[in-house]
């Protein structure tokens, strides 16, 4: 367990350059060398309502989820700020204004509200950059600079995330953003006495390979990029829009394409025609958007083309809470669409993975002539995370097409039975391996055929085929001292970052509680999942998902009803909630 | 609740006495009680107990910081009142919130006066008023072993006690002013500065300070009448002046402190004064008097909670406990301690 633990809020109003200020303090604490593990929380509405909240962790150690009790805040905002007091830890440290432009009743200062072993800390934001710019705008650099001086932070690591943000906007913008973190930092230097913590008094490791800071989608862009991606079609939605925004900027600059189609049936059609070409290409969108692709996912199934989409679960049904995360997509991942229609669905857990498994993706949905469903959420896209910098080995790049060989040239059948259900695949254009392929059901060869027997053959082939890809697919990975457990959690997405740190707090504690991370979700390692269970006398999956979608897919392996722990708040799960729920079981 | 809001600025032995007693004499009405201070109320007599490390910090505090919630009393911590306004009933905190009152009790008491001459040294000497003062006494005594104590009011000598049984060498530059308001008489003086030296004090009795200069990290070099001295910290004790800056202009009576009836009433309906902060008129001698001390402070902090919930109640201390020095009343609980 980390000896420093820090979680540190921003909150805000739209406008008040909170995520900015938070993405900035990210920044400089991981170039201090500090784990960072950061999500902002933000309206639907683009610009001048609503409250803005930036979330980020700092520690000496990994960090494996979000802690709802916060040590810090910093409010911009304090009629905003005040719906964070309650997470707020007895002896937190309270930064805000105390010069706000104009005179505040109680019901608007946060001062009025927190108890009274909140320490707080008052400066003049506003004043402070007119001060030094002669515009109130650089506020949240001040009260940056508040932070790093109370916790005794080197100006010198906000410096470099400041250059780094602000550099390209030119000279006259990065010098404003500059002298408003100065003067921060100056007056809390002089008028606070007190120093909550020292952050650079903590050990680093020596030798650490350097890290990067990371959000989740631009992990996944990385993983694209990659794998060799050559196309991306999409339509934007929240919070998937980043994928494109990255993609459209570096895709380009590697010979690649980015087009935004006129929406989601066009976007995984165009993949599944790129794929079918040869190309690797990708779609990413949520929930509506994917809602609205699976016929065409079906159709990929039926057809055995390739294709990956990365689904950023958010809120739902229907359009849903734009802004809020769930894993509410699982069921329509793996089963939405017409028909028995198998298809290998995967759900990285943190940013690395994000990464990892988009990276997999292609290569799995080549060999297995499939579309392959990345299930990631609204948490995961957008939290950021310190990480090694991701790189992909040869192997990883390769190829895994299975093409015909020679011997089946003139008279190649696309759709061979096989007893592992791939059949060779050829590409259009390819001399002599000419082929049908359709929605329809269809002989070996593509032809249409509704007879009884060649469906079920058909149907059989196609299933043989999805869950032999299990062999590629990383199995469960459990978590756990004793071979005999009370209560074993099993959890999958960003869930299970929560669920690791329940179970490692609860393994302290000495309790007999061991964690298993589910990534592939279809097909699943049945056995692996069976012998974990029967491991434990109790199985809890939590889930932010209100009919508990994983536990409906895998609970049957356990000889009894496993427990669950479902919420939706759109609000990541935490760590302490499944603590909770751990210790009801015992 | 109901619509009453009274509020209480300072959460001293007064203010907080008067937080808890106007709670048990109303169950509903709504109560503030702003702190410039962190944490719950403080018995400062008992600091160089702490600071001698006789008493954990958490004896030191006169309830925990839950029970305030628990009367359903609203602490507000760490916050400074800036401004009254006693006739409309409102005051306003430093971050320019307005806060509005039916009921207010002022009970700031008094912050640690440094004379004129030597507020140039201000930066280099320890007072002892706060916590925060206490354990910065605590740290850096864990750093010297020589201590300088200028003034001479009554915490300095219970402190004093304090330090030469932690084995510190001190030096004692009494001053005779140093109980103001009062000055000591010439007897009082001479019996101190008489005991002291007898317990291995070095009494240096009203030699005026020229110079203080820092020689070293652990070393201060203090310049008295020709005599250079050393000592690893100094402290300086010359009593309280009451902490009522904010109020100049807004109307309050004010002389050394707040001018308050026999009541505590400060003039305007509903608005008391009380604990050291405050000069009290008292009927028989028909002048003011100012107090001292913990025990005084509670029992004025009651009072004044009696009277602002309704009640009559005096706050006339028995004559002979009050004395008369260079033409100022005083009433101390802590007189007879030491």
């Amino acid at each position: 367990m980390s000896s420093v633990d820090l979680t540190v809020e921003i909150c805000g109003m739209s406008g008040d350059g909170t995520i900015a200020a938070g993405g900035l303090l990210n920044e400089a604490m991981s170039g201090a060398g500090l784990s960072v593990l950061a999500f902002d929380s933000y309206p639907a509405e683009i610009r001048g309502f609503g409250r803005c909240v930036t979330l980020s962790r700092f520690g000496d150690e990994e960090m494996l989820a979000l802690s709802d009790k916060t040590h810090v805040l910093i409010s911009l905002d304090d009629k905003e700020s005040r719906s964070r007091i309650p997470y707020l830890v007895k002896d937190a440290v309270v930064l805000y204004d105390n010069r706000p432009p104009s005179y505040v009743t109680e019901d608007q200062a946060i001062a009025a509200h927190v108890d009274p072993g909140v320490r707080l800390f008052g400066m003049p934001f506003g004043d402070l950059a007119a001060e030094a710019t002669g515009s109130t705008r650089g506020r949240n650099l001040v009260a940056l600079g508040g932070f790093a001086a109370l916790f005794e932070v080197a100006p010198q690591f906000f410096h470099e995330a400041i250059k780094k943000k602000f550099a390209p906007k030119g000279e006259k913008i990065l010098g404003a953003n500059l002298k408003s973190f100065d003067r921060g930092y100056q007056y809390a230097g002089k008028k606070f006495e007190e120093r909550p913590l020292n952050l650079l008094s903590i050990p680093k490791a020596a030798g650490e390979e350097k890290r990067v800071l990371l959000s989740g989608n631009v992990a996944i862009t990385r993983g694209a990029l990659d794998a060799g991606l050559k196309l991306y079609f999409g339509y934007p939605i929240t919070p998937a829009t980043p994928i494109m925004e990255y993609l459209a900027k570096a895709l380009p600059e590697r010979g690649g394409r980015v087009m935004q189609m006129e929406d989601e049936i066009s976007s995984i059609g165009a993949v599944l025609g790129s794929f079918f070409a040869g190309q690797r290409a990708m779609t990413a969108t949520s929930g509506p958007g994917f809602a609205l692709m699976t016929e065409l996912i079906t159709h990929g199934v039926m057809a055995e083309i390739p294709a990956v989409i990365i689904d950023a679960q958010r809120a739902g049904p229907a359009t849903g809470l734009p802004t809020k995360t769930e894993q509410s997509d699982l069921q329509a991942a793996v089963f939405g669409g017409p028909g028995d229609s198998a298809r290998i669905v995967i759900a990285p857990t943190n940013v690395a993975e994000c990464h990892e498994y988009t990276l997999k993706s292609f290569q799995l949905a080549e060999k297995y002539q499939t579309p392959v469903i990345v299930l990631s959420d609204f948490f995961l896209n957008n939290r950021v995370e310190s990480t090694s910098m991701p790189r992909a080995s040869d192997g990883e790049i390769a190829d895994w097409t299975l093409y015909p060989d020679g011997s089946v040239k003139d008279h190649y059948l696309r759709y061979r039975i096989t007893e592992s259900g791939i059949s060779p695949r050829a590409i259009p254009g390819m001399d002599g391996y000419l082929f049908n392929a359709t929605g329809l059901e269809h002989t070996e060869g593509g032809i249409p055929d509704y007879s009884p027997a060649n469906h079920t053959k058909m149907t059989e082939k196609r299933h043989r085929k999805i869950q032999g890809a299990l062999q590629d697919l990383p199995p469960p990975k459990a978590f756990s001292r004793d071979e005999g457990m009370d209560v074993g959690v099993i959890a999958w997405g960003s869930t299970f970052g929560s669920a690791l740190e329940a179970v490692l707090g609860a393994q302290k504690k000495g309790l007999k509680v061991g964690a298993l991370k589910i990534t592939s979700i279809f097909p699943y390692h049945a056995e692996v999942i069976r012998t974990f269970m029967d491991r434990c006398k109790e199985i809890l999956i939590p889930e932010l998902n209100y009919e508990g979608q994983l536990s409906n897919l895998i609970g049957h392996l356990h000889g009894k009803d496993v427990a669950r722990l479902n919420r939706v708040t759109g609000l990541p799960m935490p760590a302490s909630a499944i603590y909770g729920k751990i210790e009801t079981l015992l | 609740m109901s619509e009453e809001h009274v509020v209480i600025i300072g959460n001293g032995p007064a203010g907080n006495q008067a937080a808890m007693s106007i709670r048990e004499n109303d169950p509903e009405v709504r109560i503030t009680l702003i702190s410039r201070e962190s944490g719950a109320c403080c018995r400062p007599h008992l600091f160089p107990d702490l600071i001698a490390g006789k008493i954990p910090e958490e004896a030191l505090y006169a309830c925990p910081i839950d029970a305030y919630q628990e009367r359903g009393i609203k602490l507000r911590t760490g916050q400074e009142v800036v401004r009254l306004n006693p006739e409309e009933r409102v005051l306003m905190l430093e971050h320019k919130e307005v806060v509005r009152f039916t009921g207010l009790i002022i009970a700031v008491g008094g912050r640690p006066r440094i004379p004129e001459p030597l507020l140039v040294f201000q930066d280099l000497m320890f007072t002892l008023k706060t916590l925060r003062d206490a354990k910065a006494w605590v740290k850096r005594l864990s750093e010297v072993e020589s201590v300088l104590i200028m003034g001479g009011d009554l915490p300095s000598l219970a402190l004093t006690k304090a330090l030469l049984e932690m084995g510190k060498k001190i030096t004692f530059l009494f001053n005779e002013d140093a109980f103001w308001p009062l000055r000591c008489d010439d007897a009082l003086f001479e019996e101190v500065g008489e005991r002291f030296s007898l317990k291995g004090v070095e009494v240096l009795a009203n030699r005026p300070v020229k110079s203080i200069a820092r020689k070293s990290e652990e070393t201060y070099e203090i310049e008295v009448d020709g005599r250079k001295v050393e000592a690893g910290m100094i402290g300086a004790f010359f009593g309280l002046v009451p902490d009522i800056r904010f109020l100049a202009g807004c109307g309050l009576r004010i002389d050394r402190g707040i001018l308050v009836d026999e009541f505590l009433n400060t003039g305007f309906e509903g608005v008391y004064a009380t604990g050291d902060c405050a000069q009290i008129y008292h009927p028989e001698i028909r002048d003011y008097w100012v107090s001292i001390g913990h025990d005084n402070a509670v029992a004025l902090g009651h009072i004044a909670a009696q009277n602002l919930t309704g009640g009559k109640m005096q706050a006339v201390m028995p004559l002979e406990s009050i004395f008369e020095v260079k033409g100022i009343k005083v009433n101390t609980s802590w007189w007879m301690e030491f």
